[in-house]
Protein backbone atom coordinates (compact mmCIF):
# COMPACT_ATOMS: atom_id res chain seq x y z
CA UNK A 1 0.00 0.00 0.00
CA UNK A 2 1.23 3.47 -0.92
CA UNK A 3 -0.16 6.46 0.91
CA UNK A 4 0.37 10.11 0.03
CA UNK A 5 -0.37 12.09 3.17
CA UNK A 6 -0.88 15.79 2.42
CA UNK A 7 2.30 15.99 0.35
CA UNK A 8 3.46 19.20 -1.29
CA UNK A 9 6.52 20.09 -3.33
CA UNK A 10 7.98 23.49 -4.02
CA UNK A 11 11.15 23.29 -6.11
CA UNK A 12 14.21 25.37 -5.20
CA UNK A 13 13.41 27.74 -8.06
CA UNK A 14 10.09 28.57 -6.41
CA UNK A 15 7.77 26.50 -8.63
CA UNK A 16 5.09 24.81 -6.59
CA UNK A 17 4.50 21.58 -8.48
CA UNK A 18 2.21 20.02 -5.89
CA UNK A 19 0.20 21.93 -3.28
CA UNK A 20 -1.51 19.41 -1.04
CA UNK A 21 -2.10 15.91 -2.31
CA UNK A 22 -3.48 12.89 -0.54
CA UNK A 23 -4.16 9.48 -2.04
CA UNK A 24 -4.10 5.88 -0.94
CA UNK A 25 -3.15 3.14 -3.37
CA UNK A 26 -4.07 -0.36 -2.27
CA UNK A 27 -1.65 -3.22 -2.71
CA UNK A 28 -1.94 -5.00 -6.06
CA UNK A 29 -4.04 -2.16 -7.44
CA UNK A 30 -3.16 -0.27 -10.58
CA UNK A 31 -3.72 3.45 -10.29
CA UNK A 32 -3.21 5.95 -13.07
CA UNK A 33 -2.42 9.60 -12.55
CA UNK A 34 -3.55 11.54 -15.57
CA UNK A 35 -3.33 15.26 -16.19
CA UNK A 36 -2.01 17.91 -18.49
CA UNK A 37 1.69 18.64 -18.85
CA UNK A 38 3.12 20.25 -15.76
CA UNK A 39 0.35 19.12 -13.43
CA UNK A 40 2.89 17.48 -11.13
CA UNK A 41 2.48 13.84 -12.12
CA UNK A 42 6.17 13.05 -12.37
CA UNK A 43 6.86 14.96 -9.19
CA UNK A 44 4.28 12.89 -7.28
CA UNK A 45 5.54 9.62 -8.69
CA UNK A 46 9.13 10.39 -7.78
CA UNK A 47 8.18 11.07 -4.19
CA UNK A 48 7.52 7.35 -3.86
CA UNK A 49 11.11 6.32 -4.57
CA UNK A 50 12.65 9.50 -3.16
CA UNK A 51 13.96 10.87 -6.42
CA UNK A 52 12.01 13.87 -5.16
CA UNK A 53 11.60 14.61 -1.46
CA UNK A 54 8.34 16.36 -0.57
CA UNK A 55 8.66 19.78 1.04
CA UNK A 56 5.58 19.04 3.14
CA UNK A 57 3.67 15.93 4.10
CA UNK A 58 4.75 12.29 3.95
CA UNK A 59 4.71 9.32 1.64
CA UNK A 60 4.21 5.98 3.31
CA UNK A 61 4.75 2.51 1.93
CA UNK A 62 3.02 -0.12 4.05
CA UNK A 63 2.75 2.50 6.79
CA UNK A 64 6.48 3.25 6.81
CA UNK A 65 7.54 6.82 5.99
CA UNK A 66 9.90 6.59 3.02
CA UNK A 67 11.83 9.61 4.32
CA UNK A 68 13.45 7.23 6.79
CA UNK A 69 14.53 4.68 4.18
CA UNK A 70 17.91 4.81 2.45
CA UNK A 71 17.16 6.07 -1.10
CA UNK A 72 19.37 3.53 -2.85
CA UNK A 73 17.80 0.63 -0.95
CA UNK A 74 14.34 2.03 -1.50
CA UNK A 75 14.83 2.42 -5.25
CA UNK A 76 16.13 -1.10 -5.62
CA UNK A 77 12.92 -2.39 -4.08
CA UNK A 78 10.75 -0.40 -6.48
CA UNK A 79 10.62 -0.85 -10.24
CA UNK A 80 10.76 2.33 -12.30
CA UNK A 81 10.06 2.65 -16.01
CA UNK A 82 10.61 6.00 -17.66
CA UNK A 83 9.51 7.50 -20.94
CA UNK A 84 12.83 7.28 -22.72
CA UNK A 85 13.78 3.78 -21.68
CA UNK A 86 16.91 5.11 -19.96
CA UNK A 87 18.90 2.04 -20.93
CA UNK A 88 22.68 2.14 -20.66
CA UNK A 89 23.98 2.34 -24.27
CA UNK A 90 27.33 0.71 -23.51
CA UNK A 91 25.86 -2.46 -22.04
CA UNK A 92 24.01 -5.26 -23.74
CA UNK A 93 20.29 -5.67 -23.22
CA UNK A 94 20.81 -8.60 -20.87
CA UNK A 95 23.40 -6.67 -18.86
CA UNK A 96 21.01 -3.76 -18.65
CA UNK A 97 18.29 -5.93 -17.22
CA UNK A 98 20.71 -7.57 -14.79
CA UNK A 99 22.43 -4.37 -13.62
CA UNK A 100 20.95 -4.27 -10.15
CA UNK A 101 20.95 -8.02 -9.45
CA UNK A 102 24.66 -8.03 -10.37
CA UNK A 103 25.35 -5.18 -7.97
CA UNK A 104 23.43 -7.02 -5.28
CA UNK A 105 25.88 -9.88 -5.65
CA UNK A 106 23.83 -12.36 -7.66
CA UNK A 107 26.22 -14.51 -9.71
CA UNK A 108 26.81 -13.68 -13.37
CA UNK A 109 25.26 -16.91 -14.61
CA UNK A 110 22.16 -16.66 -12.49
CA UNK A 111 21.49 -13.01 -13.19
CA UNK A 112 21.94 -13.61 -16.90
CA UNK A 113 19.52 -16.49 -17.07
CA UNK A 114 17.05 -14.49 -15.02
CA UNK A 115 17.48 -11.53 -17.38
CA UNK A 116 16.76 -13.73 -20.38
CA UNK A 117 13.68 -15.15 -18.68
CA UNK A 118 12.49 -11.60 -17.97
CA UNK A 119 12.95 -10.67 -21.61
CA UNK A 120 10.72 -13.57 -22.63
CA UNK A 121 8.24 -12.49 -20.01
CA UNK A 122 7.88 -9.02 -21.53
CA UNK A 123 7.46 -10.57 -24.96
CA UNK A 124 11.00 -10.32 -26.35
CA UNK A 125 13.06 -13.08 -27.91
CA UNK A 126 15.85 -13.91 -25.47
CA UNK A 127 18.33 -13.73 -28.34
CA UNK A 128 17.94 -9.96 -28.22
CA UNK A 129 19.77 -10.14 -24.91
CA UNK A 130 23.16 -9.88 -26.57
CA UNK A 131 22.31 -6.81 -28.62
CA UNK A 132 22.97 -3.24 -27.60
CA UNK A 133 19.99 -0.98 -26.86
CA UNK A 134 20.64 1.11 -29.97
CA UNK A 135 20.04 -2.01 -32.05
CA UNK A 136 16.45 -2.31 -30.83
CA UNK A 137 13.32 -0.49 -31.91
CA UNK A 138 11.73 2.05 -29.58
CA UNK A 139 9.00 -0.38 -28.58
CA UNK A 140 11.53 -3.13 -27.88
CA UNK A 141 13.59 -0.72 -25.78
CA UNK A 142 10.52 0.09 -23.71
CA UNK A 143 9.93 -3.62 -23.11
CA UNK A 144 13.52 -3.94 -21.94
CA UNK A 145 12.86 -1.01 -19.61
CA UNK A 146 9.94 -2.94 -18.13
CA UNK A 147 12.03 -6.10 -17.83
CA UNK A 148 14.73 -4.16 -16.00
CA UNK A 149 12.19 -2.67 -13.62
CA UNK A 150 11.00 -6.20 -12.81
CA UNK A 151 14.52 -7.55 -12.31
CA UNK A 152 14.59 -7.27 -8.53
CA UNK A 153 11.02 -8.59 -8.30
CA UNK A 154 9.66 -5.41 -6.71
CA UNK A 155 6.22 -5.16 -5.18
CA UNK A 156 5.73 -1.69 -6.58
CA UNK A 157 6.07 -0.58 -10.18
CA UNK A 158 6.27 3.10 -11.06
CA UNK A 159 5.69 3.89 -14.72
CA UNK A 160 6.13 7.44 -15.98
CA UNK A 161 4.59 7.76 -19.44
CA UNK A 162 6.34 4.53 -20.37
CA UNK A 163 4.67 4.29 -23.77
CA UNK A 164 4.68 7.99 -24.63
CA UNK A 165 7.47 7.83 -27.20
CA UNK A 166 6.25 4.98 -29.41
CA UNK A 167 3.76 5.00 -32.27
CA UNK A 168 0.08 4.25 -31.57
CA UNK A 169 0.14 0.69 -32.87
CA UNK A 170 3.14 -0.31 -30.81
CA UNK A 171 1.67 1.56 -27.87
CA UNK A 172 -1.54 -0.46 -28.06
CA UNK A 173 0.56 -3.64 -28.13
CA UNK A 174 2.57 -2.57 -25.12
CA UNK A 175 -0.57 -1.64 -23.20
CA UNK A 176 -2.07 -5.05 -23.85
CA UNK A 177 1.16 -6.68 -22.78
CA UNK A 178 1.20 -4.68 -19.56
CA UNK A 179 -2.35 -5.75 -18.74
CA UNK A 180 -1.39 -9.36 -19.30
CA UNK A 181 1.72 -8.97 -17.12
CA UNK A 182 -0.31 -7.34 -14.40
CA UNK A 183 -2.87 -10.14 -14.38
CA UNK A 184 0.03 -12.58 -13.88
CA UNK A 185 2.12 -10.61 -11.42
CA UNK A 186 -0.35 -8.52 -9.43
CA UNK A 187 2.08 -5.69 -8.64
CA UNK A 188 1.05 -2.40 -7.13
CA UNK A 189 1.27 -0.11 -10.14
CA UNK A 190 1.38 3.66 -10.17
CA UNK A 191 1.16 4.75 -13.77
CA UNK A 192 1.44 8.27 -15.16
CA UNK A 193 0.12 9.43 -18.50
CA UNK A 194 -1.54 12.38 -20.13
CA UNK A 195 -3.51 10.13 -22.47
CA UNK A 196 -6.98 9.62 -21.02
CA UNK A 197 -7.64 6.54 -23.18
CA UNK A 198 -4.52 4.93 -21.82
CA UNK A 199 -5.56 5.88 -18.30
CA UNK A 200 -8.97 4.24 -18.69
CA UNK A 201 -7.40 1.14 -20.20
CA UNK A 202 -4.68 0.59 -17.62
CA UNK A 203 -6.18 1.96 -14.42
CA UNK A 204 -8.53 0.20 -12.06
CA UNK A 205 -8.55 3.58 -10.40
CA UNK A 206 -7.94 6.79 -12.32
CA UNK A 207 -6.93 10.06 -10.70
CA UNK A 208 -7.41 13.17 -12.82
CA UNK A 209 -5.13 16.02 -11.84
CA UNK A 210 -5.38 19.73 -12.28
CA UNK A 211 -2.19 21.84 -12.31
CA UNK A 212 -0.62 21.94 -8.85
CA UNK A 213 -1.38 18.28 -8.28
CA UNK A 214 -4.95 19.03 -7.27
CA UNK A 215 -7.27 16.07 -7.66
CA UNK A 216 -10.14 16.94 -9.99
CA UNK A 217 -11.74 13.54 -9.71
CA UNK A 218 -10.84 10.01 -8.81
CA UNK A 219 -12.66 6.78 -9.35
CA UNK A 220 -13.02 3.84 -11.67
CA UNK A 221 -13.13 4.69 -15.39
CA UNK A 222 -16.84 3.87 -15.44
CA UNK A 223 -17.57 6.16 -12.51
CA UNK A 224 -15.71 9.04 -14.09
CA UNK A 225 -17.38 8.58 -17.45
CA UNK A 226 -20.79 8.22 -15.88
CA UNK A 227 -20.51 11.19 -13.64
CA UNK A 228 -17.77 13.70 -14.45
CA UNK A 229 -17.22 15.92 -11.44
CA UNK A 230 -17.09 19.19 -13.35
CA UNK A 231 -16.47 20.84 -16.72
CA UNK A 232 -12.71 20.34 -16.43
CA UNK A 233 -13.10 16.58 -16.08
CA UNK A 234 -15.78 16.46 -18.72
CA UNK A 235 -13.63 18.23 -21.27
CA UNK A 236 -10.61 16.19 -20.23
CA UNK A 237 -12.29 12.83 -20.74
CA UNK A 238 -14.15 14.19 -23.74
CA UNK A 239 -17.45 12.73 -22.57
CA UNK A 240 -19.39 15.64 -24.02
CA UNK A 241 -18.04 15.22 -27.52
CA UNK A 242 -16.64 12.90 -30.15
CA UNK A 243 -16.22 9.21 -29.75
CA UNK A 244 -17.24 9.15 -26.10
CA UNK A 245 -20.61 10.87 -26.52
CA UNK A 246 -22.46 7.79 -27.62
CA UNK A 247 -26.18 7.38 -28.02
CA UNK A 248 -28.42 4.47 -28.91
CA UNK A 249 -30.73 4.22 -31.85
CA UNK A 250 -33.00 1.42 -32.91
CA UNK A 251 -32.37 -0.02 -36.35
CA UNK A 252 -34.41 -3.03 -37.54
CA UNK A 253 -35.01 -4.24 -33.99
CA UNK A 254 -31.36 -3.90 -32.91
CA UNK A 255 -29.96 -1.32 -30.47
CA UNK A 256 -27.20 0.36 -32.45
CA UNK A 257 -24.69 2.62 -30.69
CA UNK A 258 -23.83 5.84 -32.50
CA UNK A 259 -21.22 8.48 -31.74
CA UNK A 260 -21.71 12.26 -31.67
CA UNK A 261 -21.47 12.37 -35.46
CA UNK A 262 -24.17 9.67 -35.79
CA UNK A 263 -21.61 7.15 -37.03
CA UNK A 264 -22.38 3.62 -35.84
CA UNK A 265 -19.69 2.23 -33.54
CA UNK A 266 -21.38 -0.94 -32.29
CA UNK A 267 -24.41 -2.89 -31.28
CA UNK A 268 -25.86 -2.91 -27.78
CA UNK A 269 -26.29 -6.30 -26.12
CA UNK A 270 -27.93 -6.80 -22.75
CA UNK A 271 -25.34 -7.64 -20.09
CA UNK A 272 -22.80 -8.72 -22.67
CA UNK A 273 -19.60 -9.01 -20.71
CA UNK A 274 -17.64 -11.79 -22.22
CA UNK B 1 34.42 16.30 -28.53
CA UNK B 2 31.10 14.52 -28.76
CA UNK B 3 30.44 12.38 -31.77
CA UNK B 4 27.16 14.12 -32.36
CA UNK B 5 28.81 17.48 -32.94
CA UNK B 6 31.12 16.08 -35.60
CA UNK B 7 28.29 14.48 -37.53
CA UNK B 8 26.29 17.66 -37.04
CA UNK B 9 28.89 19.63 -38.97
CA UNK B 10 28.44 17.26 -41.87
CA UNK B 11 24.77 18.00 -41.82
CA UNK B 12 25.13 21.73 -41.34
CA UNK B 13 27.50 22.34 -44.22
CA UNK B 14 26.20 21.60 -47.67
CA UNK B 15 28.32 19.38 -49.84
CA UNK B 16 30.04 21.72 -52.30
CA UNK B 17 28.43 22.01 -55.75
CA UNK B 18 30.31 21.63 -59.07
CA UNK B 19 31.62 25.22 -59.00
CA UNK B 20 32.73 24.91 -55.37
CA UNK B 21 34.39 21.59 -56.12
CA UNK B 22 36.31 23.12 -59.04
CA UNK B 23 37.48 25.97 -56.83
CA UNK B 24 38.60 23.55 -54.12
CA UNK B 25 40.50 21.55 -56.73
CA UNK B 26 42.18 24.68 -58.04
CA UNK B 27 43.24 25.81 -54.57
CA UNK B 28 44.58 22.33 -53.83
CA UNK B 29 46.66 22.29 -57.00
CA UNK B 30 48.06 25.78 -56.46
CA UNK B 31 49.00 25.14 -52.83
CA UNK B 32 50.54 21.76 -53.68
CA UNK B 33 52.63 23.44 -56.37
CA UNK B 34 53.71 26.12 -53.90
CA UNK B 35 54.79 23.52 -51.36
CA UNK B 36 56.66 21.55 -54.02
CA UNK B 37 58.38 24.76 -55.13
CA UNK B 38 59.49 25.48 -51.56
CA UNK B 39 60.85 21.98 -51.16
CA UNK B 40 62.64 22.29 -54.51
CA UNK B 41 64.12 25.60 -53.42
CA UNK B 42 65.39 24.04 -50.21
CA UNK B 43 66.82 21.08 -52.05
CA UNK B 44 68.48 23.39 -54.53
CA UNK B 45 70.06 25.34 -51.69
CA UNK B 46 71.30 22.10 -50.12
CA UNK B 47 72.58 21.00 -53.50
CA UNK B 48 74.52 24.24 -53.95
CA UNK B 49 76.14 23.78 -50.55
CA UNK B 50 76.88 20.14 -51.22
CA UNK B 51 74.46 18.91 -48.55
CA UNK B 52 72.89 16.37 -50.85
CA UNK B 53 76.12 14.51 -51.47
CA UNK B 54 75.63 10.79 -51.04
CA UNK B 55 78.45 10.45 -48.53
CA UNK B 56 76.57 12.76 -46.21
CA UNK B 57 73.40 10.62 -46.30
CA UNK B 58 74.50 7.05 -46.73
CA UNK B 59 75.96 6.79 -43.21
CA UNK B 60 72.40 6.85 -41.88
CA UNK B 61 72.02 3.33 -43.18
CA UNK B 62 75.03 2.20 -41.17
CA UNK B 63 74.31 -0.03 -38.24
CA UNK B 64 76.05 2.20 -35.67
CA UNK B 65 74.14 5.29 -36.84
CA UNK B 66 70.86 3.40 -36.68
CA UNK B 67 71.74 2.03 -33.25
CA UNK B 68 72.61 5.49 -31.99
CA UNK B 69 69.38 7.09 -33.15
CA UNK B 70 67.46 3.91 -32.28
CA UNK B 71 68.56 4.31 -28.69
CA UNK B 72 67.16 7.82 -28.77
CA UNK B 73 63.93 6.59 -30.27
CA UNK B 74 63.60 3.99 -27.53
CA UNK B 75 64.20 6.71 -24.93
CA UNK B 76 61.50 8.88 -26.49
CA UNK B 77 58.99 6.05 -26.66
CA UNK B 78 59.76 4.94 -23.14
CA UNK B 79 59.39 8.42 -21.68
CA UNK B 80 56.15 8.97 -23.59
CA UNK B 81 54.69 5.61 -22.64
CA UNK B 82 55.58 5.85 -18.96
CA UNK B 83 54.32 9.42 -18.76
CA UNK B 84 51.04 8.48 -20.45
CA UNK B 85 50.44 5.42 -18.30
CA UNK B 86 50.74 7.56 -15.19
CA UNK B 87 49.39 10.87 -16.46
CA UNK B 88 46.11 9.63 -17.94
CA UNK B 89 44.75 7.88 -14.86
CA UNK B 90 46.02 10.79 -12.76
CA UNK B 91 44.23 13.17 -15.11
CA UNK B 92 41.04 11.21 -14.55
CA UNK B 93 41.49 11.46 -10.79
CA UNK B 94 42.03 15.23 -11.11
CA UNK B 95 38.88 15.54 -13.23
CA UNK B 96 36.86 13.60 -10.67
CA UNK B 97 38.32 15.83 -7.97
CA UNK B 98 37.34 18.92 -9.86
CA UNK B 99 33.72 17.87 -10.32
CA UNK B 100 33.47 16.48 -6.79
CA UNK B 101 30.83 17.90 -4.48
CA UNK B 102 33.45 18.37 -1.78
CA UNK B 103 34.24 22.06 -2.14
CA UNK B 104 37.81 21.92 -0.84
CA UNK B 105 38.76 18.97 -3.03
CA UNK B 106 37.21 20.62 -6.06
CA UNK B 107 39.03 23.90 -5.42
CA UNK B 108 42.40 22.23 -4.90
CA UNK B 109 41.99 20.18 -8.07
CA UNK B 110 40.98 23.25 -10.05
CA UNK B 111 43.99 25.26 -8.90
CA UNK B 112 46.34 22.33 -9.56
CA UNK B 113 44.92 21.81 -13.05
CA UNK B 114 45.00 25.48 -14.02
CA UNK B 115 48.53 25.89 -12.67
CA UNK B 116 50.04 23.05 -14.65
CA UNK B 117 47.97 23.81 -17.70
CA UNK B 118 49.18 27.38 -17.74
CA UNK B 119 52.87 26.96 -16.99
CA UNK B 120 55.32 26.21 -19.82
CA UNK B 121 56.74 22.74 -19.37
CA UNK B 122 60.27 24.02 -19.72
CA UNK B 123 59.87 25.87 -16.42
CA UNK B 124 58.73 22.71 -14.70
CA UNK B 125 61.73 20.86 -16.10
CA UNK B 126 64.03 23.61 -14.82
CA UNK B 127 62.41 23.35 -11.42
CA UNK B 128 63.31 19.66 -11.28
CA UNK B 129 66.76 20.26 -12.73
CA UNK B 130 67.85 23.34 -10.80
CA UNK B 131 65.55 24.17 -7.89
CA UNK B 132 64.74 20.83 -6.32
CA UNK B 133 68.34 19.55 -6.08
CA UNK B 134 69.02 22.56 -3.85
CA UNK B 135 66.58 20.96 -1.40
CA UNK B 136 68.25 17.60 -1.71
CA UNK B 137 65.74 16.13 -4.17
CA UNK B 138 67.77 14.43 -6.86
CA UNK B 139 65.90 12.40 -9.42
CA UNK B 140 67.41 10.22 -12.12
CA UNK B 141 67.45 11.97 -15.53
CA UNK B 142 64.61 9.87 -16.85
CA UNK B 143 62.30 11.03 -14.06
CA UNK B 144 63.53 14.62 -14.27
CA UNK B 145 61.97 14.58 -17.71
CA UNK B 146 59.02 12.27 -17.12
CA UNK B 147 57.69 13.80 -13.89
CA UNK B 148 57.22 17.24 -15.50
CA UNK B 149 55.63 15.51 -18.48
CA UNK B 150 53.19 13.79 -16.14
CA UNK B 151 52.39 17.00 -14.26
CA UNK B 152 51.65 18.98 -17.40
CA UNK B 153 49.89 16.24 -19.34
CA UNK B 154 47.68 15.11 -16.47
CA UNK B 155 46.42 18.67 -16.09
CA UNK B 156 45.37 18.92 -19.70
CA UNK B 157 43.92 15.39 -19.87
CA UNK B 158 41.96 16.21 -16.71
CA UNK B 159 40.11 18.80 -18.74
CA UNK B 160 39.61 16.31 -21.56
CA UNK B 161 38.03 13.85 -19.13
CA UNK B 162 35.91 16.55 -17.56
CA UNK B 163 34.54 17.53 -20.96
CA UNK B 164 33.86 13.86 -21.71
CA UNK B 165 31.97 13.39 -18.46
CA UNK B 166 29.97 16.51 -19.24
CA UNK B 167 29.13 15.19 -22.69
CA UNK B 168 27.42 12.05 -21.39
CA UNK B 169 23.65 12.33 -21.68
CA UNK B 170 22.12 13.76 -18.49
CA UNK B 171 19.26 11.28 -18.72
CA UNK B 172 21.77 8.58 -17.82
CA UNK B 173 22.16 10.10 -14.36
CA UNK B 174 18.44 10.01 -13.85
CA UNK B 175 18.04 6.48 -15.19
CA UNK B 176 20.82 5.27 -12.91
CA UNK B 177 19.28 6.92 -9.87
CA UNK B 178 15.90 5.43 -10.73
CA UNK B 179 17.18 1.85 -10.73
CA UNK B 180 18.99 2.42 -7.46
CA UNK B 181 22.62 3.11 -8.25
CA UNK B 182 24.47 5.28 -5.75
CA UNK B 183 26.32 8.35 -7.01
CA UNK B 184 29.61 6.51 -6.96
CA UNK B 185 28.19 3.50 -8.79
CA UNK B 186 26.60 5.77 -11.37
CA UNK B 187 29.97 7.39 -12.04
CA UNK B 188 31.80 4.09 -12.15
CA UNK B 189 29.44 1.89 -14.11
CA UNK B 190 27.52 4.37 -16.22
CA UNK B 191 29.17 7.75 -16.74
CA UNK B 192 32.88 6.89 -16.88
CA UNK B 193 32.67 4.00 -19.36
CA UNK B 194 30.77 6.26 -21.74
CA UNK B 195 32.97 9.30 -21.10
CA UNK B 196 36.21 7.39 -21.67
CA UNK B 197 34.89 6.09 -24.97
CA UNK B 198 34.00 9.62 -26.00
CA UNK B 199 37.46 11.01 -25.24
CA UNK B 200 39.55 8.14 -26.61
CA UNK B 201 40.49 10.03 -29.81
CA UNK B 202 41.47 13.09 -27.75
CA UNK B 203 43.63 10.91 -25.52
CA UNK B 204 45.56 9.63 -28.54
CA UNK B 205 46.14 13.23 -29.55
CA UNK B 206 47.41 13.87 -26.03
CA UNK B 207 49.99 11.18 -26.78
CA UNK B 208 51.20 13.30 -29.69
CA UNK B 209 51.82 16.27 -27.42
CA UNK B 210 53.53 14.02 -24.87
CA UNK B 211 55.82 12.81 -27.62
CA UNK B 212 56.69 16.37 -28.47
CA UNK B 213 57.11 17.31 -24.81
CA UNK B 214 59.69 14.54 -24.46
CA UNK B 215 62.04 16.56 -26.70
CA UNK B 216 62.72 18.70 -23.64
CA UNK B 217 64.82 15.74 -22.56
CA UNK B 218 67.85 17.59 -23.96
CA UNK B 219 67.56 20.02 -21.01
CA UNK B 220 68.21 17.25 -18.53
CA UNK B 221 70.50 15.32 -20.89
CA UNK B 222 68.19 12.34 -21.09
CA UNK B 223 68.91 10.17 -24.10
CA UNK B 224 65.74 10.72 -26.07
CA UNK B 225 65.67 11.01 -29.83
CA UNK B 226 66.33 14.72 -30.18
CA UNK B 227 69.14 14.68 -27.61
CA UNK B 228 70.76 11.76 -29.41
CA UNK B 229 70.43 13.76 -32.62
CA UNK B 230 72.14 16.73 -31.02
CA UNK B 231 74.97 14.54 -29.77
CA UNK B 232 75.29 12.97 -33.19
CA UNK B 233 75.62 16.39 -34.81
CA UNK B 234 78.44 17.34 -32.47
CA UNK B 235 80.27 14.14 -33.41
CA UNK B 236 79.57 13.86 -37.14
CA UNK B 237 78.99 17.54 -38.03
CA UNK B 238 76.08 16.37 -40.22
CA UNK B 239 73.71 19.07 -38.94
CA UNK B 240 71.17 19.25 -41.74
CA UNK B 241 71.09 15.53 -42.41
CA UNK B 242 70.69 14.51 -38.77
CA UNK B 243 67.85 16.89 -38.08
CA UNK B 244 66.08 15.94 -41.29
CA UNK B 245 66.23 12.26 -40.30
CA UNK B 246 65.15 13.00 -36.73
CA UNK B 247 62.29 15.20 -37.94
CA UNK B 248 61.08 12.53 -40.32
CA UNK B 249 60.97 10.02 -37.50
CA UNK B 250 58.90 12.39 -35.33
CA UNK B 251 56.58 13.24 -38.18
CA UNK B 252 55.98 9.59 -39.04
CA UNK B 253 55.28 8.72 -35.40
CA UNK B 254 52.85 11.57 -34.91
CA UNK B 255 51.23 10.95 -38.25
CA UNK B 256 50.54 7.36 -37.26
CA UNK B 257 49.08 8.43 -33.92
CA UNK B 258 46.87 11.10 -35.47
CA UNK B 259 45.75 8.60 -38.08
CA UNK B 260 44.84 6.12 -35.34
CA UNK B 261 42.84 8.79 -33.54
CA UNK B 262 40.97 9.67 -36.72
CA UNK B 263 40.25 6.02 -37.43
CA UNK B 264 38.91 5.50 -33.95
CA UNK B 265 36.72 8.57 -34.12
CA UNK B 266 35.28 7.55 -37.47
CA UNK B 267 34.54 4.09 -36.15
CA UNK B 268 32.77 5.57 -33.14
CA UNK B 269 30.78 7.94 -35.31
CA UNK B 270 29.73 5.08 -37.55
CA UNK B 271 28.65 3.06 -34.58
CA UNK B 272 26.64 5.96 -33.23
CA UNK B 273 25.00 6.35 -36.63
CA UNK B 274 24.18 2.66 -36.93
CA UNK B 275 22.16 2.82 -33.76
CA UNK B 276 19.60 5.12 -35.37
CA UNK B 277 17.19 4.92 -32.45
CA UNK B 278 19.71 5.59 -29.74
CA UNK B 279 18.39 5.02 -26.26
CA UNK B 280 17.94 8.41 -24.74
N1 LIG C 1 13.70 19.66 -10.94
C1 LIG C 1 12.81 20.67 -11.06
N2 LIG C 1 13.16 21.93 -10.71
C2 LIG C 1 12.28 22.94 -10.81
N3 LIG C 1 11.03 22.81 -11.25
C3 LIG C 1 10.61 21.59 -11.61
C4 LIG C 1 11.48 20.46 -11.54
N4 LIG C 1 10.81 19.37 -11.98
C5 LIG C 1 9.58 19.81 -12.31
N5 LIG C 1 9.44 21.14 -12.08
C6 LIG C 1 8.23 21.95 -12.31
O1 LIG C 1 7.17 21.40 -11.56
C7 LIG C 1 6.00 21.37 -12.31
C8 LIG C 1 5.45 19.96 -12.41
O2 LIG C 1 6.38 19.18 -13.11
P1 LIG C 1 6.18 17.62 -13.36
O3 LIG C 1 7.38 17.15 -14.08
O4 LIG C 1 5.85 16.96 -12.09
O5 LIG C 1 4.92 17.64 -14.33
P2 LIG C 1 4.27 16.45 -15.16
O6 LIG C 1 2.85 16.41 -14.75
O7 LIG C 1 5.05 15.22 -14.99
O8 LIG C 1 4.38 17.00 -16.63
P3 LIG C 1 4.64 16.19 -18.00
O9 LIG C 1 3.34 15.60 -18.40
O10 LIG C 1 5.07 17.26 -18.95
O11 LIG C 1 5.70 15.19 -17.74
C9 LIG C 1 6.31 22.00 -13.66
O12 LIG C 1 5.91 23.35 -13.63
C10 LIG C 1 7.80 21.88 -13.75
O13 LIG C 1 8.33 22.97 -14.48
MG1 LIG D 1 6.26 14.05 -16.33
Amino acid sequence: MIRFDHVGKTYPGGTTAVEDFSLTIDSHASVVLVGTSGSGKTTLMRMVNRMVDPTSGRVLIDDEDVAGVDPVKLRRSIGYVMQASGLLPHRTVAENVATVPLLEGVSRRRSRSRALALLEMVGLDHRLGDRYPSQLSGGQQQRVGVARALASDPNILLMDEPFGAVDPIVRAELQKELLRLQSELGKTILFVTHDIDEAFLIGEQVVILRPGGEIAQQGTPAEILADPADDFVESFVGSGVGKRALHVDEVSGQQVVLDAGDRPVGVLREGSRS
Amino acid sequence: MSTTSTSATQVLFDAPGPRGRRRILLISIVSSLAILALIALGLWQFQRNGQLAADKWLPYLRRDYIAFLGKGLMGTLEATAVAAVIAFPFGLVLALGRISRARALSAISAVWIEFFRGIPMLLVVYAFLLALPAYGVNLPRFWMLVVPMILVSSASTAEVFRAGIGAVDRGQDEASAAIGLSRGQTMRYVILPQAVRLVLPSLILALVSLLKDSTLGFVVSFNELQFQGKTMVSITRFLVQTYVVVSVIYIVLNFLLTKAAGLLERRMRRRAAEGGGRSR
